[in-house]
């Protein structure tokens, strides 16, 4: 009766509130992990795990040194906050931020970025995260571009290691489900002597990768199509003709053609 | 009640599959089957999962197994027309039902070799419907570590006394490629549809054949331009090779250019 209701809603409300945990951390995987997009006092921001302040729903956006909470079901962001900025690593970080703007202005349409920094054992770690989009759910496609930098060095400046990794998605589904993944990693060793050479250097590295990179999946589509492809089913039969059905049809059903 | 809510679960289900990576479909009907086992049939059978394989032990050949050739956990070879996992009891198509199976299978064995080549496989089986069969007709070719295409046609013909036979095709096509050097991977699914009313005097293997042909040849023109053309353009769209300035100006230029030779032309007399 009301007894067996009431203990089958508490048991209800706790399997709802487990689904919800246990989805809350998928949201937050998958958000930082696809560097989400959200306004931020009418600016766009990202979304990611470096830009965690608990690895749950509080961010930081490096270029406007805001803090927020991320809603993830309704992509938006509320209690924004001003974070004081880390003056031992500002100088490097607006630098970088600097010259980094200025390449992306140059090839990509609807940029979105942030360059985080931070100081630990007398080491300045700096992480640079891109992210292009475009969606067009009217004509059912989505694609989305990002990549990501980390370099580590000391503070007086240095010879340092920079590591990329860029991926690129598309998403296609009218009529049908196609996507297209890609993924590189790259690095290279850059000279670290100053903020404003340090940038450009690093800058630098990033533009040739991304170029480079986007170059060679272009030709890796032509390889694709050309070989890959047309190994898998050719577009006629050798004869350079279609199948002339009523001769098949007279082949004998014969023990040696079953047997193959 | 119980019906209309499953009907709205079901529509949200496909929905959400036809969103999802289609290099992980497998992986995601079984999360969905799991959130909502009263969906499993409907599911299973709406969503197309890759084509796997069994051997014929008798004849010592490969068939495709689906569910149009299952029954229970056991599964029918076009081969021996036996059950594997053997069952002496699963369902086998009457004699002539049977005899259109065998030659479909020979004759889209030839088709798949003129086509697809080495490393290919298919396999037809057919079932009764209203007023006629229906027959699937399915092709895998693989390359390993490179690619994969399955193709699963489902074609219902109904017979008319006196009249034209009723053809209904179906054509779903799964394909991936991968260039795991690069690091690139390009799959996914497209799916067609065609009807058609031609004479079947001289029997229904020609029409199908011919039908079956035209669609695989289309989708693959298709697969072409969506893989090749669409998600390259969506690319190339979000990040650009030239200067988006040097662009700029490069249009602005050529405006001025047209307008000063627009203005240097004579009156029309």
């Amino acid at each position: 009766g009301a007894a067996m209701m009431k203990s089958d809603k508490q048991w209800y409300q706790r399997r709802v509130r487990g689904l919800l945990t246990r989805a809350s951390s998928v949201f937050y995987d998958y958000a930082t992990e696809q560097f989400t997009t959200v306004k931020v006092d009418g600016g766009d921001c990202l979304v990611t795990k470096v830009g965690s302040l608990d690895s749950a729903k509080r961010f930081v956006d490096p270029t406007t040194s805001k803090s927020f909470t991320y809603n993830f079901l309704k992509n938006e962001a509320s209690e924004v906050e001003e974070v004081p900025r880390d003056t031992n690593v500002e100088g490097w970080r607006e630098a970088v931020q600097s010259a980094l703007k200025g390449y992306l202005d140059e090839v990509y349409p609807a940029h979105v970025s942030a360059v985080y920094a931070n100081l630990a054992d007398d080491m300045i770690n700096l992480t640079i995260c891109i992210e292009d989009h475009k969606y067009n759910p009217a004509n059912f496609w989505n694609g989305k571009w990002k990549s990501k930098w980390e370099v580590s060095f000391p503070t007086a400046g240095g010879h340092s290691k920079v590591t990329g990794n860029m991926r690129v998605q598309v998403h296609y589904y009218e009529d049908g489900n196609v996507q297209l993944l890609t993924n590189k990693e790259v690095e290279e060793s850059v000279q670290l002597s100053s903020p404003a050479e340090g940038a450009a250097h690093i800058v630098q590295f990033i533009k040739s990768s991304e170029t480079a990179y986007q170059i060679a999946i272009n030709e890796n589509y032509h390889k694709m199509s050309d070989t890959t492809f047309k190994a898998l089913r050719r577009n006629l039969p050798i004869t350079q003709s279609l199948i002339d059905w009523h001769k098949l049809q007279s082949l004998k059903v014969g023990k040696d053609i079953m047997n193959r | 009640m119980g019906g209309e809510d499953d009907e709205k679960k079901l529509e949200k289900a496909l929905d959400l599959m036809r969103r999802v990576p289609p290099q992980n479909i497998s992986k995601h009907l079984a999360g969905l089957i799991d959130l909502c086992p009263s969906l499993t049939e409907e599911l299973l059978s709406a969503v197309d999962q890759p084509l796997s394989v069994k051997l014929d032990d008798m004849k010592k050949e490969n068939f495709i197994i689906c569910d149009y050739n299952r029954d229970g956990d056991s599964f029918r070879s076009p081969w021996s027309n036996i059950y594997y996992p053997y069952i002496s009891d699963g369902y086998l198509p009457p004699v002539q039902l049977r005899t259109i199976e065998e030659e479909l299978n020979s004759a889209f064995k030839i088709y798949a070799d003129m086509y697809y080549g080495e490393g290919t496989l298919s396999s037809v089986y057919v079932w009764d419907i209203d007023n006629g069969f229906a027959a699937a007709i399915l092709i895998k070719k693989t390359i390993q570590g490179t690619g994969c295409w399955d193709a699963i046609n489902i074609m219902e013909v109904t017979e008319r006394l006196g009249r034209p036979s009723h053809y209904k095709l179906t054509t779903t096509i799964m394909t991936w490629l991968k260039d795991d050097d690069f690091g690139m991977n390009l799959g996914g699914s497209v799916m067609r549809q065609k009807e058609d009313d031609i004479a079947s005097d001289g029997g229904h293997t020609v029409n199908i054949g011919q039908m079956v042909e035209a669609m695989e040849n289309n989708i693959r023109q298709q697969i072409d331009g969506i893989y090749f053309g669409k998600t390259r353009d969506i690319i190339n769209g979000m990040r650009s090779l030239t200067s988006l300035s040097q662009k700029k100006n490069l249009t602005a230029g050529l405006s001025a250019e047209l307008a000063g030779a627009l203005s240097k032309r004579k009156p029309l007399e």
